[in-house]
């Protein structure tokens, strides 16, 4: 059984789906970079949430719930709120639509993340595949 | 509204042209009330040359204001190289200036008997004399004539070589390399031996309510500053696109004939940031700030490209090397034309060469290979100067294609060379393409960026498969009727705001108020009039079709093996127009239900 998003279960999973995951190896093997992920209020949730991820060359090196946004000072932020990220994750929205549409939010170079749209959009395929359908 | 003058080179005498309201109501402002005054004086049998033929250069009721993104105007008339209306619109300062020196538009009809320039200050119109400025380059001329008018705070609008040789896809330009590129006005203006027009106002762009438009621009402008588009187009300019273009097999290549090219890193906007970006321009009063500054090492600062420049010159003809795209379209500006038209029929020359169509015997030794742009570099030149093979390509990729018997091979619509955005990554573009009133365009609607993902639930653009099918036709009208509000007003497509805020600075500037449906059908109006223009300049809907080269599949790349269903999503797009679909012309109940009673009865006489 899949794990729900937002979970530790999932960050952890997601992880785990990163480091083995013989495409996303390949497609972000020059991506050098952290990020937090920015989870707004909305629908359930009801305080913000932070999950950072050391990426790294294809790799996950290492992932962390924060308990402030500060704690860490990722190269790239994305921010959004629950319902969206939700139909990001459950694949109902497509990540870039979500950028172009105002509901998703990136902060960080924007040469970094334009050069490598394919890298963040295997990253959120992998996302999808581990995350349960009703996240 | 400011006044909109007439001044006939020919005989010098000005006056002032009467705007009834209810055009103003029904059309606002730009290339859509252009439109209307001049549908009456674009005939079948109009030279564009001639002295008859009026050029148009107008604002738009948000020109000038410290809206967002609002530093445009547009240029109108009849296009010398489609013979169809020409509308071609430009950022920089000029626009502004003109309405602060009190107009909102200027049509100049006749013929000067040798070369001139327009000196308009604060109300006063004068013709000068511009003998020894014929010849000078598009950033020269602006240089000698703001220092022979001792106003070096000027706004100088000129045409270079190619415009004064009647380069068919010459341009009109101003400031740092900003340009009505298309459709070739800066010919129309060249016949008219019109070198430049000098503008300096001491006014403002009138606004009806002051006090609450400076409220409604603020909080657009911080809107548009938050935008996630505004960050990429900011930190890397309109190259931006190029990485994820390629990704989706958008991006053409040699010629339209190749969907990946491995280089194109090397040239997007992202390997500019990092290489040789030393800055970066806006138009006046714009928040994006989207034009680019380099230096190659020499200490020069130049325009850094755009995306359309970079594939045209680059991934185009196989040319992955920065500095020479970067001094291409320099070149290009210099000369004064349109880069995206001058880099399509580069494709076309360096595609017959490889085919052995033209030789060396042809281009006057020139080694026309793909990647080469040595020759690329001679062949500009020899363009604006309509010196050798140069003079064939200068009539445009349609005719030079058919002087060798290949006019099929030209990626061209009605004349107007094919954009960097290809309907086999993006199929809204075909229809697009098509359709668009002057010409296979990306600008009479991007909705390319529809394509990526870009939708907008207030204005009711939804978001279908990038290469779906007709299912999409009454999408990409309804975009087309959106960026014809857009072209009116005049606003930059960059300026990515709600349209309730659009609504408020029309309601602010112009006190007129207008609901986003109303607002759609002013568009749609618009669209449709300048539909009705070209019907009677001789459009026939045999000739809305896309080129050969873009209706074969890719074999590679992000778009590989998809067909474009072209004449199913054609035939949906006819019927969500109401158009003819025999004829192409729009019907007498979709006239009426726009309230186009002067121009219903033109086509349908009583």
């Amino acid at each position: 059984m899949k794990p729900k998003f937002p979970s530790p279960e999932w960050l952890n999973a997601l992880c785990e789906k990163l480091n083995n995951d013989e495409k996303y190896s390949v497609i972000a093997a020059k991506w050098e970079g952290d990020m937090t992920i920015v989870v707004e209020p909305g629908g359930e949730l009801k305080e913000p949430l932070y999950y950072y991820l050391d990426l790294w060359h294809g790799k996950c090196r290492k992932v962390a719930i924060l308990k402030s946004q500060d704690e860490e000072k990722p190269a790239f932020i994305l921010t959004s709120n629950f319902d969206n990220i939700s139909q990001i994750m459950s694949g109902k929205l497509d990540p870039m639509q979500a950028m172009l549409t105002r509901k998703l939010k990136v902060q960080g170079s924007m040469a970094v993340i334009m050069r490598s749209v394919p890298t963040v959009l295997d990253f959120v395929r992998c996302a999808r595949e581990v995350s349960d359908e009703n996240s | 509204m400011q006044p909109i003058t007439k001044i006939n080179l020919s005989t010098q005498k000005i006056e002032s042209i009467s705007i009834p309201d209810e055009w103003v109501r029904d059309y606002l402002g730009g290339a859509s009330l252009g439109a209307r005054i001049l549908y009456d004086l674009l005939t079948e049998d109009l030279d564009p040359f001639s002295p008859e033929a009026p050029l148009l250069f107008i604002g738009g009721p948000l020109t000038g204001t410290l809206g967002p993104a609002v530093g445009r105007f547009v240029v109108c008339g009849k296009s010398p190289a489609t013979g169809l209306w020409a509308e071609s619109n430009c950022g920089g300062f000029w626009g502004p200036e003109l309405r602060f020196a009190g107009y909102d538009g200027l049509m100049v009809i006749g013929k000067s008997d040798s070369p001139c320039y327009l000196k308009i200050f604060d109300g006063e119109i004068s013709v000068q004399p511009a003998e020894k400025l014929w010849g000078l380059d598009t950033y020269e001329i602006q240089r000698r004539i703001k220092e022979e008018v001792n106003q070096p705070k000027a706004r100088v609008l000129a045409i270079g070589p190619a415009g004064e040789n009647k380069v068919l896809f010459s341009g009109i330009f101003c400031d740092h390399g900003r340009a009505a590129g298309r459709t070739g006005l800066g010919a129309v203006m060249g016949s008219k031996m019109l070198k430049a027009i000098v503008v300096k106002g001491s006014g403002k762009a009138p606004l009806e309510q002051p006090e609450n438009f400076n409220n409604i621009r603020s909080l657009s402008n911080r809107f548009l500053k938050d935008d996630v588009y505004t960050k990429v187009f900011h930190d890397l300019g309109t190259a931006s696109a190029a990485d994820y273009s390629d990704y989706l097999g958008i991006m053409p290549k040699k010629y339209y004939s190749q969907g990946s090219f491995d280089e194109v890193g090397k040239i997007s906007g992202s390997k500019i940031s990092e290489t040789i970006l030393v800055g970066t321009k806006a138009c006046h009063g714009c928040v994006i700030a989207c034009g680019r500054v380099v230096d190659l090492g020499d200490g020069n600062h130049r325009k850094g490209p755009e995306y359309e420049t970079i594939v045209g010159l680059g991934p185009n003809i196989l040319n992955s090397d920065l500095n020479s795209i970067v001094k291409l379209g320099e070149l290009c500006d210099l000369f004064g034309l349109d880069t995206i038209s001058m880099g399509n029929i580069l494709g076309l020359a360096y595609k017959m060469y490889a085919e052995g169509i033209i030789t060396k015997q042809d281009t006057g030794g020139l080694d026309l290979s793909w990647g080469q742009t040595d020759g690329a570099m001679e062949l500009i030149s020899m363009v604006a100067a309509r010196k050798g093979i140069g003079n064939i390509i200068a009539e445009g990729a349609k005719k030079f294609a058919k002087a060798f018997g290949i006019e099929e091979e030209a990626v061209q619509v009605n004349g107007l060379e094919v954009p960097y955005h290809d309907p086999r990554g993006a199929s809204g573009m075909g229809l697009v393409y098509a359709t668009s009133p002057r010409g296979a365009c990306h600008n009479k609607s991007d909705y390319f960026f529809v394509d990526w993902g870009q939708t907008d639930e207030m204005i009711g653009i939804e978001y279908y498969s990038r290469q779906g099918g007709m299912e999409k036709s009454a999408n990409v009208a309804r975009h087309q009727n959106f960026r014809t509000v857009f072209d009116a007003l005049v606003l930059c497509l960059f300026a990515n705001i709600p349209g309730e805020m659009i609504v408020d600075l029309i309601k602010f500037s112009m006190g007129r108020e207008y609901s986003i449906k109303e607002l759609l059908s002013s568009g749609e109006r618009a669209f449709n009039l300048k539909r009705c223009i070209n019907i009677r300049l001789g459009l026939k809907r045999a000739t809305e079709k896309l080129p050969k080269a873009l209706l074969n599949p890719l074999e590679d790349g992000g778009a590989a093996g998809y067909e474009i269903p072209f004449e199913k999503m054609i035939d949906a797009y006819y019927d969500s127009r109401f158009w003819d679909k025999a004829t192409g012309i729009p019907t007498k109940s979709k006239l009426e239900e726009l309230k186009m009673q002067d121009i219903v009865r033109d086509f349908y006489p009583i």
